[in-house]
This record gives C-alpha cells, sequence and structure tokens, in this order.
C-alpha cells in the first residue's frame, strides 16, 4: 500500500506540469522562444510548486492543531481561520479603492491571524480538557463571519460579489513564480519548526501532564507551534483562498496508511498533503468544463465523503 | 533531597504543610480526600507557589530541572495518539540516567513485555497501571508520587510492585488506600480527611490501635499483622 501510494504519488507530480488544457510539445519547453516554454514556465510548474506548497502546509497545520489541541477534527479551518480570512478578504474587496484591491491579501492574512489570536484567547480562558469547547467555539465563529459576509454580499456591487465568491472557493492560478517564494518560505520554516520539536510534540501526543512532568515547557511549545501553523496557513490563505478539507483529510489518511503516531507522520503529511493538493488541481483543470473547476470545490468533493467517513468509523470505534 | 510543603492551599486542600528531610512517605485517605491534588500541588501540576525542593520554589524551578527533581505517577495512563505504543510511551521515560536495557528489564520482570508493541490504548487497565508504574521507575526523579500504584493489580502483580518500590532508590511517595501496603512499607504516613491533614506521624504511630478507630471508625479491623474491611 505505502508503496504503491508513494508510486502513484511521482507520477502525479512528474505528469501535472505536462497535462493540461493545451497540449505541451514536450521539445520545446527548453526553447525559450517557443510558447510552450512560457505555459510551462510561468504558468503550469508555478502552479502545480502553489498547489504543492499550500497543500503541504495545510495538511501539516492539520496535524499540528490536531495534536495542541488533542482532538482528531480540530484544524485550523475548522476553527473559523479559513472563514476569518474570507470574511477580511470580502471587506478588502468591497471597501478597498479600486487601486489598492491587490492588498485584499494582507486583509486575508490579517483575518486568518486575527481569527487565530481570538481563538488564543478562548483557549487560553478554558483548560487543556476542554477542547471540543474550543471547537464549538471555532463553529459559532465560523457562523458569525460568515453572517458578517453576508452582509458584506448585500452592500457589495456585482462584481466586488464575484471576486468574493472566487476567493471562497479557491484558486490556484498564479503567473510566474513570484507568488511562490513566501509560500516555500512559509511552508519549510512550518516544517523546520515542526521537525525541530518532534520529541516535544510526541510528548505532547501523550498527555499534558505527561509532558508537563517530562521538563516540556507546554505553554511555549504550544505557543511556538501553534504561531507557525497561523502564519503560514495565514500566508497560504492569502494565496490560494480558503481551502478546506486537507488539513483533516489528509492527517486521517496518512494515519490510517502508516498506523503510526503523528510525531513520526511529519514528513509523509507534509509531502501526501502537496501530492494531494497536486491532484486534485490535476482533476479539476482537465474536466473539460466551460470555466475551470475551483480548488477548493474539488477538495470539498473529494473530503466531504471522506470527512463523513472518518466521523462514522470513530464512532463505531468508540462503541 | 528535602521537601517542603508550606500551607499550600487549593480548592480542595486547605493549608497543608509538612516537611520530608530525605525520606519517604505514605499518603492516605478517603476518596476525595485531596490526595491526588496534593500530589499534583507538590510536582508544580497545580501551580500553588507554597512547595519547595531544597530551600528553590518549585513554581520558580526550570522545566527540566524540575523534572529531574520530582514526578508523579497518574492512576490512569492518558495517551492522546492511537498509535503510541508501550515501548515509545516508556521510551519517553528514560531519564536521570535510565537506559534502555533498564527498560527491557523491568518489562519482563513485571511480565509486561509481550505488550511492547501494542498501543497504549489497547490495554488494561491493570497492564497500563503497569506500564506508568515502569515509566515512573525509569524516570527515576529524585522524588517519584505514585498514585494508587497498585490499584488494578493481580496480588501477585501488587507483590512485585512493592518489591520493585522498595528496591527503587529515588524518594518516593506512595499514595494508595492499601493499608496493608502502607503498614508493609513502613513509611511515614501523611492522612486527609476533606482536604485536611489530619494524621503526620510514623508508620508505628498510625497504625496504632486507638488512632486507626479515631481515623476509620469500625470499617477497619485488625486480624494479626494484616488489615482488613470490616464488612458485616
Amino acid at each position: 500500500m505505502k508503496l504503491f501510494i508513494f508510486a502513484l504519488s511521482l507520477m502525479v507530480l512528474g505528469t501535472a506540469p505536462f497535462v493540461g488544457e493545451t497540449p505541451l510539445d514536450i521539445h520545446n519547453i527548453l526553447n525559450p522562444g517557443a510558447m510552450e516554454y512560457l505555459l510551462f514556465w510561468d504558468l503550469r510548474l508555478p502552479r502545480v510548486s502553489v498547489a504543492f506548497f499550500s497543500g503541504a502546509i495545510l495538511a501539516l497545520g492539520g496535524l499540528v492543531f490536531q495534536a495542541v489541541f488533542r482532538n482528531s477534527l480540530t484544524t485550523p479551518f475548522t476553527l473559523g481561520v479559513s472563514s476569518g480570512a474570507t470574511l477580511a478578504t470580502a471587506v478588502g474587496i468591497v471597501f478597498l479603492p479600486a487601486s489598492l484591491v491587490a492588498f485584499s491579501t494582507f486583509f486575508s492574512f490579517a483575518g486568518a491571524f486575527s481569527t487565530i489570536l481570538l481563538l488564543f484567547f478562548f483557549a487560553r480562558t478554558l483548560n487543556a480538557a476542554q477542547t471540543n469547547s474550543l471547537l464549538l467555539i471555532g463553529i459559532a465563529l465560523s457562523f458569525f463571519y460568515s453572517a458578517a459576509l453576508m452582509v458584506i454580499y448585500a452592500i457589495s456591487d456585482l462584481e466586488q460579489s464575484y471576486s468574493i465568491i472566487r476567493f471562497t472557493m479557491g484558486s490556484l492560478n498564479v503567473v510566474g513564480m513570484g507568488t511562490l517564494y513566501p509560500l516555500i518560505a512559509a511552508a519549510f520554516g512550518l516544517l523546520g519548526i515542526v521537525v525541530h520539536y518532534q520529541k516535544e510534540l510526541k510528548l505532547i501526543l501523550t498527555s499534558y501532564e505527561n509532558a508537563f512532568l517530562k521538563g516540556i515547557e507546554i505553554k511555549k511549545i504550544n505557543l511556538i507551534l501553534l504561531l507557525a501553523v497561523s502564519l503560514s496557513v495565514g500566508v497560504c490563505v492569502s494565496i490560494v483562498g480558503p481551502i478546506g478539507f486537507i488539513g483533516l483529510v489528509i492527517p486521517h489518511i496518512i494515519r490510517l496508511i502508516y498506523k503510526k503516531s503523528s510525531d513520526k507522520l511529519i514528513l509523509s503529511v507534509f509531502y501526501y498533503g502537496g501530492v494531494f493538493l497536486v491532484a486534485c488541481d490535476l482533476i479539476g483543470r482537465n474536466l473539460g468544463t466551460v470555466s475551470e473547476v475551483p480548488i477548493g470545490v474539488v477538495t470539498s468533493f473529494i473530503g466531504g465523503p471522506f470527512f463523513i467517513y472518518i466521523i462514522l468509523k470513530r464512532k463505531r470505534s468508540h462503541d | 533531597m528535602k521537601l517542603h510543603v508550606d500551607n499550600v492551599t487549593t480548592p480542595y486542600l486547605r493549608t497543608i504543610s509538612f516537611e520530608l528531610d530525605n525520606e519517604n512517605a505514605v499518603i492516605l485517605g478517603s476518596n476525595g480526600a485531596g490526595k491526588t491534588t496534593l500530589a499534583k500541588a507538590i510536582v508544580g501540576l497545580y501551580d500553588t507557589g507554597n512547595v519547595y525542593v531544597d530551600g528553590e520554589s518549585v513554581a520558580s524551578l526550570c522545566a527540566k530541572r524540575r523534572a529531574e527533581a520530582l514526578n508523579f505517577i497518574p492512576s490512569k495512563l492518558d495517551v492522546f495518539d492511537d498509535y503510541i505504543d508501550v515501548e515509545e510511551f516508556l521510551e519517553l521515560c528514560l531519564f536521570n540516567g535510565t537506559s534502555a536495557g533498564d527498560m527491557e528489564e523491568m518489562l519482563k520482570h513485571l511480565t509486561i513485555d509481550h505488550l511492547k508493541n501494542s498501543s497504549c490504548k489497547s490495554i488494561s487497565s491493570g497492564e497500563s497501571q503497569l506500564v506508568l508504574f515502569a515509566g515512573g521507575l525509569l524516570h527515576n526523579a529524585a522524588l517519584s508520587i505514585f498514585d494508587e500504584p497498585t490499584a488494578n493489580l493481580d496480588s501477585d502483580k501488587k507483590i512485585k510492585v512493592f518489591e520493585m518500590l522498595q528496591r527503587h532508590r529515588g524518594l518516593k511517595m506512595v499514595i494508595t488506600h492499601d493499608l496493608n501496603l502502607a503498614y508493609r512499607l513502613g513509611y511515614r504516613i501523611i492522612f486527609l480527611r476533606q482536604g485536611e491533614l489530619v494524621f503526620d506521624g510514623a508508620c508505628r504511630d498510625f497504625f496504632d490501635a486507638a488512632n486507626l478507630e479515631r481515623l476509620f471508625g469500625n470499617s477497619i479491623k485488625r486480624v494479626d499483622e494484616y488489615f482488613m474491611v470490616n464488612y458485616q
């Protein structure tokens, strides 16, 4: 199973940049004068890379949140981070003067990040055993944000509401490698920090009490891990929009396949999170639809049913 | 090591004070008397600011030094991740100079070596108690507080745990309901009732007939050197 998945993943990564609406003549890829050169280096490759690193951040972020909050349903997204980013972006789109709309990227980052700060504030007043309450707060926050988003819709014009809708569905449309750098930095920054705290993470995966007794500075480590995830997810959301389900689904799938504790799955979750989003994107842009199917739609289409499966399986094992 | 508990007060404890100077102790008391709370306050899980190790406040110790000095072994094994197995859990307990070899030996001695690759979540309550106990010995803190280390065990394992407790070189505090265990260990006894310290003294004085009657009424009956629950 592991080998099969790995081979499949290599195949996906290998073919993704070459398959698309416009067929590529491979011989021309290295010829700077040809159309294919532009198509490959400026569009396809950046897009596949954005997909990979976004997926990697979202999946690893989910893994870390699940460990730190000790709840297998907790991800930056189920806690309302994506809704926060969406709301802030919508505010940016509607209220910023047209010449500054490009800055709505910073708004989505700020939205994601302020939601995290809000959650920190709530988490501090709850004790470690109340992670379910935090999840409920996250859901309540999402509803609140959605309601606020509806208000923004009501006061936006047609063009603005179209931009908002496009953002909420997520998009991997990028041109050139420039957008990639912050994303790559965020992805490897997060990976580096999580790997650095691997042992601490393992102790947290037993219990807070045990980690404390083994000399781990729980509060400090949690803060570092959650900040690292929030910052990188903030960067990711601001570039590709809120893409749900990866943070939830990938850690669960990888755990089911590898049957190892989460601290040993850091690299696998990072890698397969990336591959999953690349694969979803590959499907999305090759369906032959009139306009491209947004990436958020594809991940939710695959992720939704799986989420239900996980819930049912979890319930069975608890009975 | 000198432990000084100075007027520790929590919602469940009222101004508890005592000192242990390189000395073991047994903590006894009825259900809900605050035994576990006291243990958690000592190791810093509840930050009261009133516990001192060799004159230094536990709250001000750096995390690593605190872990070398104090450990609490809970009565229930709590592991979040489904895939952390017994061996991995115990490896996290290797501390203060204990090695993987010590771990193997301990697992064999407690006859739980076949559980090495079992998930911590799949083993029975008695087995997980033995795993916790082994983890406590491997952690090898200057002072280890065991919370009911024999509660879910069969008689054979109770004896093993008793022997291993005696052989363990670090300082120990043992929370228990088992008067026979307390009597055989012979440590100084601290007795709590509803959050108050009602007895603190030598084992011999504690098991004095008048004292037993004062603390337990007629619910305990002494038969030779054994203490029985007096079902009527």
